[in-house]
């Protein structure tokens, strides 16, 4: 009958996380990368979101769900449990802003203590395009990347700089530790089946109502 | 494909249309063929396009039948038309597989009239325009009526080219016209079919001017829209085709781009059409209202709560105008006392809302600043004081600024602050200008500018981090203070009814997140009452943590609504009017809405929040507000009812105890067994949830900060 070729056929899926402090930018980066705009009174991400885009990499589709947390520190408790089942982890930070840097250290210390071991990481240091108001140097951030052995890309929301880089960086990443294993059992499904789907915990369970 | 059949109607320039682009129709046939030896319900419906007729030679046939319809008592054979083409849009199916016909006859502002048909598998096949203009068969007809003065169809209609095909469909199929409208026709209908009918279909009598999306709605129903929601790349095409004969405000909402986006996002079309639907019975639910609104959203409640055995549904709910200035003012008598009960005028606001000039009045009494007692001179004292105590609270810091810009806390918070107030509201007119120069040449803003209202908004702000030092400023509270700043234009008065909203709110900011987690579960125990259904299904898409509510409950759908609606929804919350929680039934009333979309369509946590955080901007507050009220009182009646059976049980119990004195271990045993069965048969009505009938509000205060501890 009618053939029914969906337009959205892709070989993997991989979800990310993209996390940071408050107001690094981090719904702009994917802004930038899943829509390819931009705007300067973006509002503040309450809660969690994702955006999908999918990318090729050497020849295959790869689905990318990109999820977005609010940064603020009060809401770790609900962003915390969107780290399990991330394939891969973004830390971004702000590099016109020396404290969000500062907290990096922190942020990885989450993703050690909440996200599935062997989870992919990526460096990021946004607002690259302010110059004149640039505080963390290059060679700072990338020695500290260094020595976590995490790859680190310095981007530009505003002016696209690096943004596909950072997402295809990191999707390359994943496939190179998933990719082969996925393939050996047959391209999606294995993909599909190396994927944990990322479903926050389950408060209502966590807290119960055994009061009777 | 040699085997010959009979063709035992045509007519001549049926046209499909698969782009709004007139220069794509494409002319063909429609046709009903009997191949040999078929049976009456073998007989295909059949819809050809010329170019295919001129191909296989069966043109002049077609030709001949439409013109002569006295034809079909002699041999007229074609080929047998195919199922489907993938060259073109043509169809046939058999009778038997039709579930019914979609009849739309040309009228004023439809120039053609079309036919649609739906299949009894998952398929809606494409619609097929009349073009009776060009149709010679059509044209003659015409005249010959027009001739007899007479240029009516036997229903009393204009007549036009899809009359005679159903005229001849009729002949070889039973066609039901289940809503006594003209539109809608069910073929060779089962038992089970006519039922489904009669029970969503309408008492009252269906008109033919009556309003088109009522018509789609009733007569074709969800069960044949969400058919359509299975669908194929190519019946989206078909769906296109629908959408065509439909009125432009369902164009308008399918090509908005968030729908279409919604649509990549989930990867098939399946939600995008059943959003679509859901338009659909939206808008015919809003056309209905206007004739008669009552009898249609009792009805459609009747269907929604169905699976609540206990209830009986006779509540009804609808939103009055907003009160002006006149009727607020005629609320009080000369020197200011209310000259009606404050539960008086909490209802009025709560079923109407108010109007923007009442709001800077109306708003001081349902944040208590003032009390609803009190004379207009007592609250003139009262507003002046709070002038005062907010300047004070300012002068603090700014007087202490020397020593504060040592406290790291404190810089991160007026950073965090000052970042989060330049993203806030920034689309309202109060907010958009950046035409100032920043104060602090070294601020990040510094170039970016600011304005008067931005810097009044930091210092509020940053006054309440000093005020409630325990909780700090937390992001979303920029949310809540925009509205009640851009209301009362005054920066005191508002930033006192910030601290009045803040005390009701403080529980979803605490550190622990325990308020946000406490209304959750609130609402896990609210939709197994009132939606056992769909939180059934929720569970199965590990779902009942409910955190795509996160967002909507933090800041009371701020992010949900448009501006206005959000002014008239926090001043329906304020009111306390039910339950100083009515918020989680607007929650409740936002997943009734669109449970069966949830349902059918939404299996993972991902979907569910995807399609969730996309309903923002999309909501009719108006609707929603009324299903809140409806939930609630369906609620209240439903803990009444489980209430007074369990006592009635226990009282049984309790008297049967009493007669039979002698036998105390039988009576224990019956009494364990009647208790066994009535905890088994009634909801568990928990105390989260009989606290919803309280219409106190919940206070819970952040416990002491750790100096250590940043306020993150």
């Amino acid at each position: 009958m009618y053939g029914s070729r969906s337009t959205n056929v892709y070989d993997y899926l991989f979800k990310l996380l993209l996390i940071g402090d408050s107001g690094v930018g981090k719904s702009c980066l994917l802004l930038r990368f899943a829509d390819d705009t931009y705007t300067e009174s973006y509002i503040s991400t309450i809660g969690v979101d994702f955006k999908i885009r999918t990318v090729e990499l050497e020849g295959k589709a790869a689905k990318l769900q990109i999820w977005d947390t609010a940064g603020q520190e009060r809401f770790r408790t609900i962003t915390s449990s969107y780290y399990r089942g991330a394939h891969g982890i973004i830390v971004v930070y702000d590099v016109t802003d020396q404290d969000s840097f500062n907290n990096v250290k922190h942020w990885f210390q989450e993703i050690d203590r909440y996200a599935s071991e062997g989870v992919n990481k990526l460096l990021v240091g946004n607002k690259n395009d302010m110059a004149d108001k640039k505080v963390v140097e290059y060679s700072v951030a990338k020695e500290f990347a260094d020595s976590m052995g995490i790859p680190f890309l310095e981007t530009s929301a505003k002016d696209s700089t690096n943004v596909e880089q950072a997402f295809l960086t990191m999707a390359r990443q994943i496939k190179e530790r998933l990719g082969g294993a996925a393939e050996k059992n047959g391209g999606a499904s294995g993909a599909q089946k190396a994927n944990v789907n990322l479903r926050g915990q389950n408060i209502s369970q966590s807290t119960g109502s055994g009061c009777c | 494909m040699t085997s010959k059949a009979k063709l035992l109607y045509s007519k001549s320039k049926v046209y499909v249309h698969p782009t709004p682009n007139s220069k794509d129709n494409i002319p063909g046939f429609v046709g009903l063929v009997r191949p040999s030896h078929a049976e009456d319900s073998g007989i295909l419906v059949a819809w050809v396009p010329e170019d295919d007729l001129k191909v296989n030679h069966d043109y002049d046939q077609y030709v001949k039948v439409d013109l002569d319809e006295n034809l079909v008592l002699k041999e007229a054979l074609v080929s047998t038309p195919p199922p489907s083409s993938f060259s073109s849009y043509g169809f046939s199916v058999p009778i038997r597989d039709i579930y019914s016909i979609y009849y739309k006859r040309p009228s004023l502002g439809w120039w053609w009239g079309s036919i649609t048909i739906n299949t009894r598998g998952s398929e809606t096949l494409p619609a097929i325009f009349f073009h009776d203009s060009e149709s010679p068969s059509t044209k003659n007809e015409q005249k010959k009526r027009n001739k007899d003065f007479d240029p009516f169809s036997n229903d009393g209609n204009l007549y036009w080219g899809g009359d005679t095909f159903l005229l001849y469909l009729e002949k070889y199929a039973k066609l039901v016209n289940p809503s006594g409208s003209n539109n809608i026709f069910l073929v060779n209908p089962t038992q089970e079919d006519l039922d489904l009918y009669s029970n969503s279909n309408n008492k009252v009598a269906a008109k033919d001017e009556e309003d088109p999306f009522v018509k789609v709605f009733n007569d074709v129903k969800w069960k044949v829209l969400s058919k359509l929601a299975s669908v194929t790349k190519f019946s989206r095409n078909t769906a296109q085709q629908l959408f065509d004969s439909t009125p432009p405000k369902v164009k308008t909402l399918l090509n908005i781009p968030e729908v279409q986006k919604v649509n990549d996002d989930f990867g098939s079309a399946k939600v995008y059409l059943a959003k679509w639907a859901l338009g659909i019975a939206e808008e015919a639910q809003r056309s209905k209202r206007k004739s008669v609104y009552n009898e249609g959203y009792r009805k459609f409640l009747k269907g929604e709560l169905g699976d609540f055995e206990l209830l009986s549904i006779d509540f009804e709910s609808e939103r009055r105008n907003p009160i002006g200035i006149k009727e607020w003012n005629a609320f009080f008598d000369p020197i200011g006392h209310l000259v009606l009960t404050v539960e008086e005028v909490k209802e009025r606001i709560f079923h109407g809302g108010l109007q923007p000039e009442v709001r800077p009045q109306a708003w001081l009494f349902l944040l208590e600043i003032i009390p609803w007692v009190s004379t207009d001179k007592e609250r003139k004292k009262i507003l002046n004081q709070k002038r005062h105590e907010y300047n004070d609270l300012k002068k603090l810091w700014w007087d202490d600024l020397e020593n504060k810009n040592h406290d790291e806390f404190w810089l991160d918070q007026k950073s965090r602050i000052e970042k989060d107030v330049h993203r806030t509201d920034r689309s309202v007119s109060f907010f958009a200008e950046a035409e100032v120069s920043h104060p602090d040449p070294n601020s990040r803003f510094a170039e970016t500018g600011t304005n008067a209202h931005l810097e009044q908004m930091k210092d509020m702000l940053i006054t309440y981090n000093e005020y409630n030092k325990n909780l700090g400023y937390i992001q979303g509270m920029s949310d809540l203070l925009s509205p009640l700043y851009v209301v009362f234009q005054d920066d005191a008065v508002a930033f006192a009814a910030f601290c009045k909203f803040m005390d009701r709110m403080e529980r979803n900011f605490i550190r622990d997140q325990s308020g946000m987690r406490d209304q959750l579960l609130t609402i896990d125990h609210l939709v197994q009452l009132m939606l056992p259904q769909l939180y059934e299904h929720l569970a199965q898409a590990d779902s009942t943590h409910f955190f795509f509510f996160f967002r909507m409950i933090l800041v009371w759908f701020k992010r949900e609504f448009a501006w206005d609606d959000v002014l008239t929804l926090w001043e329906v919350l304020w009111t306390n009017y039910y339950s100083s929680d009515f918020v989680l039934f607007v929650a409740l009333a936002i997943l009734d809405k669109h449970k069966d979309i949830i349902m059918t369509h939404l299996n993972q946590f991902d979907e569910i929040l995807k399609y969730m955080n996309e309903l923002s901007m999309t909501m009719d507050l108006k609707d929603i507000l009324e299903r809140a009220e409806i939930q609630f009182l369906n609620f209240r009646k439903a803990i009444d009812m489980v209430d007074r059976k369990r006592q009635d049980m226990s009282s049984s119990t309790f008297l049967a105890s009493g007669s039979t004195d002698y036998s105390l271990t039988d009576t224990e045993g019956s009494k364990a067994a009647k208790q066994k069965l009535t905890d088994h048969e009634l909801p568990n009505i928990t105390r989260d949830l009989r606290n919803l009938l309280s219409k106190e509000i919940v206070i819970v205060k952040e416990v002491e900060r750790d100096p250590d501890v940043g306020g993150g």
